[in-house]
């Protein structure tokens, strides 16, 4: 665990040199040489192409989820013309959960996964049943009746915790939940995935939706993550990746950054919020090195399935 | 920034600015709140500020919007007006501001009745409007004619009491074809001729067949009112204030009864 631990520090501070304009604070010279030892580690980060303070990112992540919370559904399906519905149920169908399986959902504000989950789940559940009903024919009227009775768990023992940083994203999730009829097997806990307010081995998964990308320290999300799932548990997070194909990353760059903040205008009243989504994206570490960076969280058998030419990846690992 | 004594601009007004399409860093950047923008992009602004403001009256932003990404052409000629004009020439020197911050509102209290401090106060009070509501401008490339959209913006009110209209519906349709024929703006122009769309058949006919033609007439009558230096004038009484501009007392209809 140690090795892990501090090999992840390393990764960092080495990947930490390769940001965009951190370059420039580097003092020089050899007094700048005896700074750098002295100094603690790097507390300098970007925020899509400026670069801040690593204490600033958290407020200004939180202040862009706090104002996009109301549009958040809708700006998601006018930008990805609704395919990223598509991209999370194929999430889902990685994961394929059993009843019975207990998941944790990080940065799953508005919920979109949790209730995948649940309508999975409780899918599951009842072709379950009607398996056991056809095994068993010749059952008498009292035998019937009984089963009629037993309040069964329509979800048989699954149980989904959303877990968020901002207040307006779970509030909207709440509101999602009630309209759509959510209640059993749900629970909603604020907090920060890079100390996420559970005990150790708790989770059988582990998923994060579009928000690892936002966290301001990932290795130390990615070494939550391990913590508290079960040996056994599996990772699972879905994020936007680097594109494969040049032609395509082209077309790519131009709607994001011709399109989508102009969309953000005009539909949520926002321009710099996406701007900021638009340029995290770009940020975000390719499919081979956040591989690296989940393997060196503790994780095995970390593999990743770009979807979309890359435009977003589902990596996957196990807590073995 | 603009408030205060006169800031040599740091781009020679007229020159065109180079755009860095959207990636924005300490340069690129002419005035605070600036977002540098494609000409793609503004077309795109332009065509989605105008649908979604006829969908959504109450987007005041995006009719802002709408204005900042059309009105180069009209910003311009406005400019070298305010340029050949003594009083507009000192606006363009002192970047007058009109906010609640900037307005000394005891003092326009204390003066007398009638006069254009004391009317314009009435009309804020009435209407229960602030001048700072006005968005303040983003998506203009020079940042002399991004103050001329924002005095535009902020003299609005002012215009409301000089021409006697009120807030309601009706009332901004008609401050819009007066402004649409003083400043040439295609977003005036738009409002001008969409606003009406959703009136009553009532409020439609008294608004073309009586004001929209007086709105037209004082509009050409009048000289460009963005040369107006309004903080010197509250004292000036009204009425004077109209006749020196040629407007004419708004046909007698009941434009607060209606829309």
């Amino acid at each position: 665990m140690a090795t892990h631990r501090s090999r992840a520090l390393w990764s960092r501070v080495m990947r930490s040199c390769r940001l965009p304009g951190f370059r420039s604070s580097w003092p020089r010279g050899p007094l700048g040489a005896r700074h750098l030892s002295q100094e603690k580690q790097a507390t300098e980060t970007h925020f899509g192409f400026e670069t801040v303070s690593e204490e600033e990112k958290g407020g200004k992540v939180y202040h862009v989820f706090e104002s996009v919370a109301k549009k958040y559904d809708v700006m998601n399906d006018m930008m990805s013309f609704g395919i990223h519905r598509i991209w999370k149920d194929l999430l889902l169908s990685k994961m394929h959960p059993f009843p019975g399986t207990q998941l944790l959902d990080v940065a799953g504000g508005t919920g979109d996964i949790a209730f995948r989950f649940l309508n999975y789940v409780h899918e599951q559940h009842k072709g379950k049943q009607k398996r056991q009903l056809r095994a068993q024919q010749n059952l008498s009227w009292e035998e019937i009746a009984k089963k009629y009775q037993s309040e069964e768990d329509p979800l048989g023992g699954s149980r989904v915790v959303v877990c968020d940083i901002n207040k307006e994203m779970l509030k909207i999730g709440k509101q999602k939940a009630r309209a759509q009829g959510h209640k059993a097997g749900l629970a909603w806990v604020l907090g920060d995935a890079e100390e996420l307010p559970f005990d150790d081995d708790k989770f059988d998964v582990y998923t994060i939706a579009f928000g690892i990308r936002n966290v301001t320290h990932i290795d130390q999300a990615l070494q939550e993550a391990h913590r508290v799932l079960k040996p056994g548990g599996r990772f699972l997070c879905l994020e936007f990746s680097q594109v494969n194909n040049p032609l395509i990353s082209r077309l790519y760059d131009l709607y994001s950054f011709q399109v989508i903040p102009v969309l953000g205008e005009v539909i949520a009243g926002d321009w710099k919020s996406y701007q900021y989504l638009v340029e995290s994206i770009r940020q975000f570490p390719s499919q081979e090195e956040f591989k690296e960076m989940i393997e060196d969280a503790g994780f095995e058998k970390v593999t990743y399935e770009s979807l979309t030419s890359g435009i977003v990846a589902i990596h996957s690992g196990f807590k073995l | 920034m603009w408030s205060g004594p006169w800031v040599p601009p740091r781009f020679a007004a007229g020159r065109d600015v180079p755009l860095r399409g959207v990636r924005h860093g300490a340069a690129g950047l002419l005035y605070p709140g600036h977002i540098p923008t494609s000409p793609l992009q503004k077309a795109l602004l332009a065509a989605g500020s105008a649908g979604m403001a006829l969908y959504n009256p109450y987007r005041h932003d995006m009719v802002a919007v709408l204005g900042e990404t059309t009105g180069l052409r009209a910003l311009k000629v406005l400019r070298d007006q305010m340029r050949k004009d003594p009083e507009g020439a000192e606006i363009l020197q002192k970047r007058p501001r009109i906010s609640l911050s900037t307005l000394d509102l005891d003092k326009l209290r204390s003066l007398p009745e009638g006069s254009l401090g004391q009317e314009y106060l009435c009309f804020l009070d009435v209407n229960r409007v602030s001048p700072d509501t006005r968005a303040p401008t983003r998506f203009v490339d020079d940042e002399e004619l991004a103050y001329v959209i924002q005095r535009y913006r902020e003299i609005h009110d002012m215009l409301h009491t000089l021409l006697g209209m009120p807030t309601n519906i009706l009332g901004e349709i008609v401050v819009k074809w007066f402004e649409a024929v003083q400043t040439g703006l295609p977003m005036c122009i738009l409002g001008a001729l969409f606003g009406p769309i959703r009136l009553s058949a009532q409020s439609l006919q008294v608004l073309v067949s009586e004001l929209i033609p007086w709105a037209i007439q004082n509009g050409r009558r009048a000289p460009c009112v963005l040369n107006l230096y309004y903080e010197r004038r509250w004292e000036q009484p009204l009425r004077a204030l109209r006749e020196e501009l040629g407007i004419t007392d708004p046909p007698t209809v009941h434009v607060r009864g209606l829309a």
